[in-house]
């Protein structure tokens, strides 16, 4: 399929006649074969398997200075999600708009005023996130959000994020959780996905770790049992 | 299982440290080799070849394989000069007209310890050396030949001696060859941060199979008149039990 | 008077190797970065099969590029996203540039971004009279400091928390009362929030283009990627064309290879997958997304055939981290963008080999970057293979040659080698002997000057062998 030699950029166009000279230059540089082919030994394992997938992610979720709660019902959940909103200093949270999370938020936070994602972009100030997962990967304890799960915003944005899923969401590890993205095509409707694993942090002052850098310092994941 | 072994001695074992080739005979004689030297021998090649003359490096490199084509294994006490005919001549004459005598001569060239342990298969060489030791371990030797376990097993079936790790005993001494001198100022601190996990050992010696190194770190712990000092394996190995 | 590159760096050289406690504070980071290094490297139950995968991919990825960039394009395109492609810096530039003026930016965050520095975008863009802030914790403290990233994956890991503090106390208009790092982050964080919210573009770079899903993947820690690219209206990435990789399922063995191999952490804390603008229903995110892919001299290192495999890097750093030279002179004195192993492989590439020539000889050829490059550069070699164009081009030095054609005169006649071995052992100990060693008269005086002189026997081995030692 032919590309044009321009790029749109709202009403100008630009023009872009090294797109066609690099293109050049590449399939040149390549008309050559690179001297040392990759060997692969096959057959190899490269992960161990994961035998105990919840074991791993609560362990994996500890490591990362996660934290991982189980809940049994939604009556626990919501319990779990209000003991977690108690600790917080007082403002507003926002929240992922689903049905889930407005029966299990509402009651959970009296006296917070709750932002949902239909209404747009979380606030600056929210004390709080709270949104659903696409995923839970027990290989490395990670969240996998999209931007269906509140946006892009609700996930960095305040001190504290706080998931909520159930227990078959969780997958062993991340080719499992790649692969579904490529088969469901998420990325078609999804303009943003993200695995998430741990709080915020840097190491940029004498390789110190600091939890908490500009995104959340707290990452609550609230894991409720299939039935 | 041959019983002749043909020596290769680096130029510069040659005419600055004799006595690693001396000992090296010893060893290999103890052991129950006859040991020939051919006398037309100079230089593997690698100082020009290291430093990209590689058209100086390959007439060099040619002599080297006349001189040994038809030896039936050839033992060098040098890590880095075993590499240079093992892992780089064959490259290095792609070309040439002496290329299947130069594979030849490469698959046949063994560093010592290496020569020692998986050739003669023998790790008691009957020596005996009763003091601190620590290893270092040089860059050809242990990334170029995949020489890890070798050297230490010959150390540790030495008579008395006391091997004693050093830390980052697999980091660069600073040799480098034409580096030592081109890059003096880093070839230095390389060399004494070197000499440091040295002195924290306490080890009144410290060995390797690559006399570049051990000519370097002399050098360094020579300056820092500090008390340990180098020894190749072969002197150590050479050392007899009374 | 100007001093050329080669220059600069032995100048900077002499004078980092000198500095012991520069020697010390690097050498404590990396004992920490070894340390999480080998606990990172035992969740990977085969760490060599980890390699030869991830060699594997990218050695597609490269072999491939044309159709693999004409793919990523295509589904970019489709979802309203914009792709440039820039020769060189100066038009990446310019068409960043141009793009921020025509819409009206005057504030822009910036997520770390490599190939940003190699361009110089910054610069380029403050010039247009565009505030530029570096998000990155790490970047934002050398750019307080006016001074280059000191490293790949931690640009201040030169500095101590006490500098730290007495910068911010200057620079940020803020009470900094304690140099505790979780402090200073704290500090970091309340000014460039008011960025974030402030700005209306957000620059990144790409650690990965993925090229069947059509999206880039960007790895942070710090949430300061995830804000650029979350709440600015206009995200515009930077990268360098030979990001790519074929497949979204690649990512499950080269994110924790990355991660493993540039902080020992399983998994960088933010992986990030974004294929465009916001879409109809999202509740946020840019309106605009555009890419620039940067050639800059990669597609004519695509040409050589023998170190094309250099395209594969994914910078992640070890190669810097395990190199002696690298420990001892740190990363500012290479004077490149990219130092370490890497950066003196790849710079005279990108930017000329008779300029920066002189990194390819910096080096002992240890072989220690090639043994932990994740994607299994030969990188030494390569330095050697530099050394060799160099020499096939006729850019060294012409004592140099001399010396290299009278030695290869000596080396294939013995006798001449014999003889002039033990001339030149007599007439060094002649020189000792009078006390002469270190001076203006003594060949090996750069060798003295730092070591002891080295032994010079009086008889060579070949003479004793023809002695006494030639019978069995």
């Amino acid at each position: 399929m032919a590309q044009t030699e321009n790029v749109q950029t709202g009403t100008a166009k630009v023009d872009n006649p090294s797109r066609g000279r690099i293109l050049e230059r590449i399939r040149g540089g390549l008309r050559t074969v690179a001297l040392k082919p990759a060997q692969m030994r096959s057959n190899r394992v490269i992960f161990a398997t994961i035998q105990n997938p919840l074991e791993r992610f609560r362990q994996e979720c500890v490591a990362n200075l996660m934290e991982c709660t189980l809940t049994a019902d939604s009556a626990a959940s919501t319990c779990h999600f209000a003991k977690v909103l108690q600790s917080l200093p007082e403002g507003d949270i926002f929240a992922q708009d689903d049905p889930s999370l407005r029966r299990l938020l509402e009651p959970a936070a009296p006296g917070r005023a709750i932002r949902w994602s239909s209404q747009g972009a979380p606030p600056e100030a929210s004390q709080a996130t709270v949104t659903l997962a696409e995923a839970f990967i027990a290989q490395t304890g990670s969240i996998l959000v999209t931007a269906a799960c509140g946006g892009r915003g609700a996930s960095v944005i305040a001190p504290c994020h706080i998931v909520y899923g159930t227990t078959s969401q969780l997958v062993a590890d991340l080719a499992t959780a790649l692969s579904h993205l490529s088969q469901q095509r998420t990325l078609e409707s999804n303009s943003f996905a993200c695995v998430i694993s741990g709080s915020s942090r840097t190491a940029d002052i004498e390789k110190i770790l600091v939890q908490g850098a500009h995104g959340p310092r707290r990452l609550s994941v609230i894991l409720q049992t299939a039935t | 299982m041959p019983q002749k072994v043909s020596l290769f001695v680096p130029c510069f074992v040659d005419q600055l440290l004799p006595e690693v080739a001396v000992d090296t005979v010893k060893v290999l004689r103890r052991i129950g080799y006859t040991v020939e030297f051919p006398e037309d021998q100079t230089c593997c090649g690698q100082p020009a070849f290291n430093t990209g003359y590689w058209n100086e490096a390959r007439p060099c490199a040619e002599h080297f394989v006349r001189v040994f084509k038809n030896a039936e294994v050839v033992v060098c006490p040098s890590g880095s000069c075993a590499t240079m005919v093992r892992n780089f001549y064959p490259e290095l004459l792609a070309s040439s007209s002496l290329r299947g005598d130069a594979i030849g001569v490469a698959g046949r060239t063994f560093e010592l310890s290496e020569f020692l342990v998986k050739v003669a298969a023998v790790y008691d060489v009957g020596a005996s050396f009763p003091h601190r030791v620590t290893y270092h371990a040089s860059c050809h030797g242990l990334r170029e030949l995949h020489l890890r376990e070798e050297p230490l097993q010959l150390l540790r079936a030495v008579r008395g001696l006391t091997l004693i790790e050093m830390a980052r005993f697999d980091e660069c001494c600073g040799f480098g060859g034409t580096f030592a001198t081109k890059f003096a100022d880093i070839s230095a601190a390389m060399g004494n941060s070197k000499a440091d996990s040295i002195g924290t050992t306490g080890a009144e010696f410290v060995t390797a199979i690559d006399p570049s190194c051990l000519m370097h770190m002399q050098g360094i712990l020579g300056k820092r008149q500090a008390p340990a000092r180098t020894i190749h394996l072969a002197s150590i190995l050479a050392q007899e039990r009374p | 008077m100007s001093q050329t590159a080669a220059q600069r760096f032995l100048q900077d050289a002499a004078e980092k190797s000198a500095d012991l406690v520069h020697r010390e504070i690097i050498r404590h980071r990396m004992e920490s970065y070894d340390a999480a290094h080998l606990k990172g490297r035992t969740r990977i139950q085969d760490w060599e099969a980890a390699r030869e995968k991830c060699q594997k991919i990218k050695r597609e990825a490269i072999d491939h590029l044309d159709h693999y960039l004409l793919q990523f394009e295509e589904k970019i395109i489709a979802r309203g996203g914009h792709v440039f492609w820039a020769a060189n810096g100066e038009e990446a530039c310019e068409y960043v540039g141009n793009l921020a003026t025509q819409r009206g930016v005057r504030t822009v965050v910036k997520s770390k971004s490599m190939v940003t520095e190699e361009i110089h975008l910054s610069p380029a863009l403050e010039k247009a009279g565009i505030k530029v802030w570096e998000t990155d914790f790490g970047e934002f403290i050398v750019q307080l400091r006016n001074e280059a990233p000191y490293h790949i994956v931690t640009p201040a890991m030169h500095l101590n928390r006490g500098q730290i503090a007495a910068l911010f106390r200057e620079k940020l208009g803020q009470e900094i009362e304690s140099d505790n790092p979780a402090y200073l982050m704290a500090a970091a964080r309340r000014k460039l929030r008011q960025a974030f919210f402030a700005a209306e573009m957000g620059i990144s770079g790409a650690n990965f283009l993925v090229a069947d899903a059509g999206v880039i993947a960007i790895s942070t820690n710090e949430g300061n990627g995830r804000l650029c690219t979350s709440v600015p209206r206009i995200h515009v990435v930077v990268t360098g064309i030979e990001k790519v990789i074929p497949r979204l399922e690649d990512l499950a063995v080269l994110w924790p290879v990355l991660a493993t191999s540039g902080t020992g952490q399983g998994i960088t804390t933010y992986s990030t997958l974004i294929g465009g603008p916001r879409r109809p229903g999202e509740a946020d995110g840019p309106e605009e997304f555009h890419v620039v892919l940067v050639d800059n001299g990669r597609s004519r290192l695509l040409a050589d055939d023998e170190q094309r495999e250099v395209l594969h890097c994914i910078r992640c750093g070890a190669c810097l981290n395990i190199c002696p030279v690298f420990r001892h002179v740190g990363g500012h004195t290479y004077g490149t963008t990219y130092p370490g192993p890497i950066g003196s492989v790849l710079t005279p590439h990108l930017n000329g080999i008779k300029e920066f020539k002189h990194l390819s000889y910096a080096s002992s050829l240890c072989g220690a970057c090639t043994s932990v490059c994740p994607v299994k550069i030969d990188l030494h070699h390569h330095l050697l293979q530099n050394r060799r164009n160099a020499t096939e081009a006729g850019a060294t030095k012409p004592s140099e040659r001399l010396m290299f054609g009278a030695w290869r005169r000596a080396m294939l006649h013995p006798w001449i080698y014999a003889a002039g071995g033990w001339s030149m052992r007599k007439a060094l100990r002649i020189l000792y002997g009078l006390g002469l060693a270190g001076s203006i008269l003594d060949p090996m005086r750069v060798w003295n000057r730092y070591r002891s002189p080295a032994p010079l026997p009086s008889k060579s081995f070949r003479a004793r062998w023809r002695r006494d030692l030639g019978s069995n």
